[in-house]
């Protein structure tokens, strides 16, 4: 694993402006109430509806390329990487180090598509449709990346950087170990950062990443585990970290049912009890509520100290949600998903 | 009555036919128990063949359901960044095999259903709901394949069964029945002929034996006229 190297930041470190800036943005999130509403709307309403918020620019720069639901889930994608960028450039010292270091899953999320892309033999303008520049790659350096004639040339841009070591893992076969490693390095680079920070809520920032990577490691054994993987195949995914890596780990490999049994007792446990059973035909209903047990972690947290970076992860959670909400019900809609399916993937304060 | 046409009623032709009569039958009985054959076949394929389209539809259904939930989850955007990450396409294999003289397609799929590590992209990075979309597609890819060799195999049997039916209705209505009528019709040409050759005979015989009376008669008539010659007495004046 890399070393990162933290930045010193003066004193105090300044998170009154970062987090009146956040305040404000708050207030243009939809409101929860509208969600319901939402339910009964049909997809063209909710177009409607969303050129009626922050969305506007976005639905109004995007209506000549899509329509309907594209329009929906690329204007939403596209928004929430504006929304991101913004953050990161109002803020300052340590709230933005650490916003960007958050942001990064997006710069991951972004590699992974260009070398998913380029695997596949996919053009340059069909991968720039499914990149979302949220984090601190911006759009130049992503068209640049896609514009690579080959995978290597694309590993080969990121000579000296922190990703150098997980993308010097691609075998030429697949993609999979590669994009492990960069998953890897992103929670480690955090824990790090997070771990790393004096200031008040950085302890809670802490925690939350840990019970991020639990969450991301236990949503890994639900699906290993029920589809038999061998223990080592599995422990090869779990992420390193965590406050119950050791333990977690030792689940890997077990028998679903047994595996089900260690897991009571556990913070997580009361949110997916009715639903983990045996027989559970769905993991995803699993995940999605660990998901959403995790964004309502990261909304408690938000509260406790309003001069810290956790009103600003609590937003960034929030944001995120949003848009993950608006998609799962236009989506749900056009597909014509039963009401309750869309319900319960919506994750609402 | 039907008969061949150009057929020369003659005894060669007659015994020909004969034997083309003995063949025709043979072959008729023989297409007809295989006819039976493939229609028993035929329902055994079809029964599969239905199980089989239902499987179908509902993987396909399934598959749908599962893909619209993880686009729904995870986004279009994302989904069709996993599917870049696809590592192998599926092959297909094909051999052949042989329902009573019927060949119809074996068609084995390769690399299609996967370990949930070795589809191409991480797993850490990805979700349940990609997972169970991607799983359900490779169920029914196979489907598909299966559905591909059970209905190619129906379809070869429909058309060889046709085929079949055709060859015994013309063995039944129309081969055997010509060839009966064109025997019958050389049988009678023949009785015919022998017919003709009796007539023909009895009146050559009748012209011969009443040359041979005139013959008889004019012999007499002048050994008569010869004897009168020398009895009667020299006439003097």
């Amino acid at each position: 694993m890399p070393v990162l190297r933290l930045p010193k930041f003066g004193k105090p470190v300044k998170y009154a402006y970062i987090t009146g800036r956040v305040r404000a943005m708050k207030t243009k999130l939809i409101p929860a109430e509208m969600y319901p509403r939402m339910m009964s709307m049909d997809i063209s309403e909710i177009a409607r509806y969303l050129e009626e918020t922050q969305y506007k620019d976005e639905i109004d720069a995007l209506s000549k390329d899509y329509s309907g639901t594209e329009l929906i889930e690329h204007a939403t994608f596209s928004n929430l990487a504006k929304t991101y960028r913004k953050l990161g450039e109002v803020a300052i010292d340590e709230p933005r180090f650490l916003i960007l270091e958050y942001l990064r899953r997006w710069d991951i999320w972004n590699i992974k598509t260009v070398l998913r892309g380029k695997f596949y033999g996919a053009s340059d303008a069909e991968i720039m449709k499914y990149l979302v520049p949220a984090g601190e790659l911006d759009v130049e350096f992503l068209d640049g990346l896609t514009k690579k004639d080959s995978i290597q040339d694309v590993i080969s841009a990121f000579d000296g950087t922190d990703y150098a070591s997980a993308l010097s893992q691609y075998d030429g076969k697949s993609l999979a170990t590669e994009e492990n490693a960069l998953d890897k390095l992103y929670y480690f680079r955090m824990e790090r950062a997070v771990g790393g920070t004096l200031s008040v809520g950085g302890g809670l920032l802490l925690k939350y990443v840990r019970r991020e990577i639990d969450i991301r490691n236990l949503i890994t054994l639900f699906r290993m585990n029920r589809a038999g993987v061998e223990a080592n195949i599995i422990q090869d995914n779990l992420i390193p970290g965590g406050k119950l890596h050791d333990e977690l780990s030792r689940m890997a490999g077990q028998p679903f049912g047994e595996f089900l049994r260690s897991l009571e007792g556990y913070p997580f446990w009361s949110s997916i009890s009715d639903i983990a059973t045996a027989d559970v035909q769905e993991i995803s209903r699993i995940e999605a509520r660990l998901k959403a047990y995790l964004i309502r972690y990261a909304w408690a947290l938000s509260n406790y100290h309003p001069l810290s970076i956790l009103p600003v992860l609590g937003y960034m959670v929030s944001k995120e949600t949003e848009v993950s909400n608006i998609r799962k019900i236009v989506r749900g809609k056009e597909a014509g998903l039963p009401a309750e399916l869309i319900e319960e993937q919506v994750v609402v304060a | 009555m039907a008969v061949i046409r150009g057929t020369k009623p003659t005894r060669a032709v007659l015994i020909g036919l004969k034997r083309r009569m003995k063949v025709a039958q043979t072959g008729h009985s023989l297409l007809k128990m295989k006819r039976d054959g493939l229609m028993i076949e035929f329902f055994e394929v079809l029964n599969k063949a239905k199980s089989v389209r239902a499987e179908l539809v509902e993987a396909l259904i399934k598959s749908e359901q599962r893909l619209n939930m993880a686009k729904a989850i995870e986004g279009t955007v994302a989904i069709n960044s996993v599917a870049y990450a696809l590592q192998k396409e599926p092959t297909i294999e094909l051999e052949s095999r042989n329902i009573m003289g019927v060949v119809v397609p074996k068609i084995t799929a390769d690399s299609v259903q996967k370990k949930m590590y070795e589809r191409g992209y991480g797993i850490i990075g990805t979700s349940a709901a990609i997972d169970e979309a991607a799983e359900s597609f490779e169920t029914l890819v196979d489907k598909i394949v299966l559905a591909a060799e059970v209905e190619t195999a129906m379809i070869r049997l429909v058309e060889d069964i046709d085929s079949t039916k055709r060859r015994v209705n013309a063995l039944e209505f129309k081969v055997i029945p010509d060839i009966k009528d064109t025997i019958k019709f050389i049988g009678m040409s023949l009785e015919e002929m022998e017919r003709d050759n009796v007539v023909k005979l009895k009146m050559l015989k009748g012209k011969a034996e009443r040359l041979a009376a005139e013959e008889e008669a004019k012999k007499l008539k002048e050994a008569a006229e010869a004897a009168s010659a020398e009895v009667a007495p020299p006439v003097t004046a």
